[in-house]
């Protein structure tokens, strides 16, 4: 849909995602400045003191400022999204798109395993494939167990025999220019909604496994591994985990405006 | 009926016996012949005419056979995932109705927008936060709490974690499947005949919604397991969900093949089920 036949309240709730994603791109990208410590630095200030001025989000247990732990592990954690988005939507509704004009055998055979691969939460998945190939893959992993909801969803929703198909056929367009061509006309129409909406659901796959302990390692933390050790102290320093999940929160929420996904939909 | 039961029915195989590949690729893996092509590829022929016997191995974290820690940890997810459903019934249907209503709708957008952006690990966390706090009730989500409470108070919170993801993705489905009967013609021809709204609505939309959801069935089992996964974890229950964690983290692959089967089974079955319910109640007309 573009811009003009969309009604006005679905603009403007698109663009204040496409803002907020904007704003943390920018936070990603200026991370080490905004930052007032390095990732990881100990004792910059007393052990969980209260947000205040110094430390507008407070410290952890271990003196950490968290007002520039959570601008680094924004910045993780959006490293890893975009580039597990990027590898879920080409072997999703790429592969999807492609896979559905293949010949009927391996079009059904292919539609069949990624089938199965629907068939279990992207996050068992995600989690498997980190444990497979460790917390280095865990960009592709995160990608490749989102891929098969997009996979599927894509295959679905092409007709190979519809009547523009027939037509093409009919008129002497070889099949490929009409994939280039449909796979065009749709991207065109719906990258952004595509993009954005591989971003909300690779990000909570992400910081999911890291917050179970897959994915992140030590020094270099997420927000998902920032709030799954923030469990020690939480319940008496609300502040070591409130503000990563508030930032987490803040990111699929921009994401999933900016697709335009109804309230409740998922990713 | 009887061929869409058949063509579900192979659907159903097809899927079980592609699930039965895949777990027993993932069970050769951690064979230690399995460094090579050739290696992993007798691995893997093994796995499968082993599964084929119904023999699933033994784990290798407890020594303990597969079957008898499936029969000890599984029961517990399935009881997890059953009660979260009645509670993802019971809040999302209404949640369902009512935003499907324009003017609800539009009151509630923006907090059901922020619920679902909300990871299912926060909720499960702020729901523990609100309980130690306001409830004052012995919640740990570091360590199993070892002081003796009322079992309820250990049960709820996960089931309720559980719950609310399943209710989000109910009230999905229940939406996405009011939508097309809400807007269908023939609400207009049959009040043209005499029928009063609630008779139009109880005799003709109640069972597309019906239909509807059972056939996304198979969307809300996915959430319900999910949420179980990090509800297990969270709160330190142990049971096939949380297994299947451990498992991977010590690299027990024969075990996290066969949990990740099973999982794989249920979301089939379910499917199955819901696919059958909705062409019973909605034959050729389900949304």
């Amino acid at each position: 849909m573009s811009a003009r036949e969309m009604p006005l309240a679905s603009l403007i709730v698109r663009s204040l995602g496409w803002l907020g994603l904007g704003l943390w791109a920018l936070a990603v990208l200026l991370s080490d400045f905004l930052a007032h410590a390095p990732a990881g630095a100990v004792m910059v200030g007393a052990e969980l003191s209260p947000p205040s001025g110094l430390h507008p989000f407070g410290t952890d247990i271990i003196g950490r400022d968290m007002f520039s732990e959570t601008l680094h592990g924004l910045a993780a954690t959006g490293v890893k999204a975009v580039g597990a988005a990027l590898i879920a939507i080409v072997l999703g509704g790429l592969f999807g798109a492609v896979a559905v004009r293949l010949p009927r055998f391996p079009a059904l055979v292919l539609r069949g395993f990624w089938g199965v691969l629907a068939s279990v939460p992207a996050l068992l998945l995600a989690i498997l494939l980190i444990g497979l190939f460790g917390n280095d893959f865990t960009i592709f992993a995160a990608g490749l167990a989102t891929a098969p909801l997009g996979f599927v969803r894509s295959f679905d929703a092409v007709d190979p025999r519809s009547r523009h198909a027939e037509y093409a056929h009919a008129t002497g367009i070889p099949a490929m220019i009409l994939l280039k061509r449909d796979l065009r006309y749709d991207f065109r129409r719906m990258l952004g909604s595509v993009v954005t909406r591989a971003l909300a659901a690779v990000t909570i796959v992400i910081s999911t496994a890291s917050f179970l302990g897959f994915g992140a390692s030590p020094p270099a933390r997420d927000l998902g591994l920032m709030i799954a050790a923030s469990k020690v102290s939480f319940f008496s320093a609300w502040w070591t985990a409130a503000f990563p999940a508030l930032a987490l929160i803040l990111v699929i929420l921009c994401a999933r405006m900016a697709a335009g996904l109804g309230e409740g939909e998922r990713a | 009926m009887q061929r869409f039961l058949i063509r579900q029915s192979m659907r159903l195989v097809a899927g079980v016996l592609g699930a039965v590949l895949i777990a027993a690729a993932i069970a050769a893996v951690g064979e230690p012949a399995a460094h090579n092509p050739p290696g992993f590829l007798t691995a893997f022929l093994s796995h499968l005419l082993q599964f084929g016997r119904l023999d699933l191995g033994t784990s290798l974290v407890s020594g303990a056979p597969v079957v008898q820690e499936l029969g000890r940890y599984l029961p517990r997810t399935l009881a997890l995932v059953a009660m979260g459903a009645v509670i993802a019934l019971v809040a999302g249907v209404p949640i369902g109705l009512l935003l499907t209503l324009g003017p609800t709708r539009r009151i509630a957008a923006p907090l059901i927008q922020i619920v679902t952006a909300t990871p299912v690990f926060v909720s499960g966390l702020t729901l523990a936060f609100v309980a130690v706090h306001l409830l004052h009730w012995p919640v740990s989500v570091n360590a199993p709490v070892a002081m003796p409470y009322q079992v309820w108070q250990v049960a709820v919170l996960p089931i309720l974690t559980v719950g609310l993801a399943g209710a989000a993705a109910v009230q999905l489905v229940l939406r996405r499947s009011s939508a097309q009967p809400g807007g269908e013609s023939f609400r207009t021809g049959l009040k043209r005949m005499g029928l009063g709204l609630i008779e139009i609505e109880t005799l003709y939309v109640l069972p597309k919604m019906v239909a509807g959801l059972a056939a996304g069935a198979r969307e809300i089992v996915l959430a319900l397991f999910s949420a179980a996964v990090v509800a297990e974890w969270v709160f330190h229950c142990a049971g096939a969900a949380d297994l299947f964690v451990k498992s991977v983290a010590l690299a027990d692959w024969n075990m996290a093949a066969i949990l990740l089967f099973v999982f794989a089974m249920v979301t089939f079955v379910v499917e199955f089920l819901g696919e059958a319910i909705a062409h019973a109640l909605a034959p050729g007309g389900r949304p």
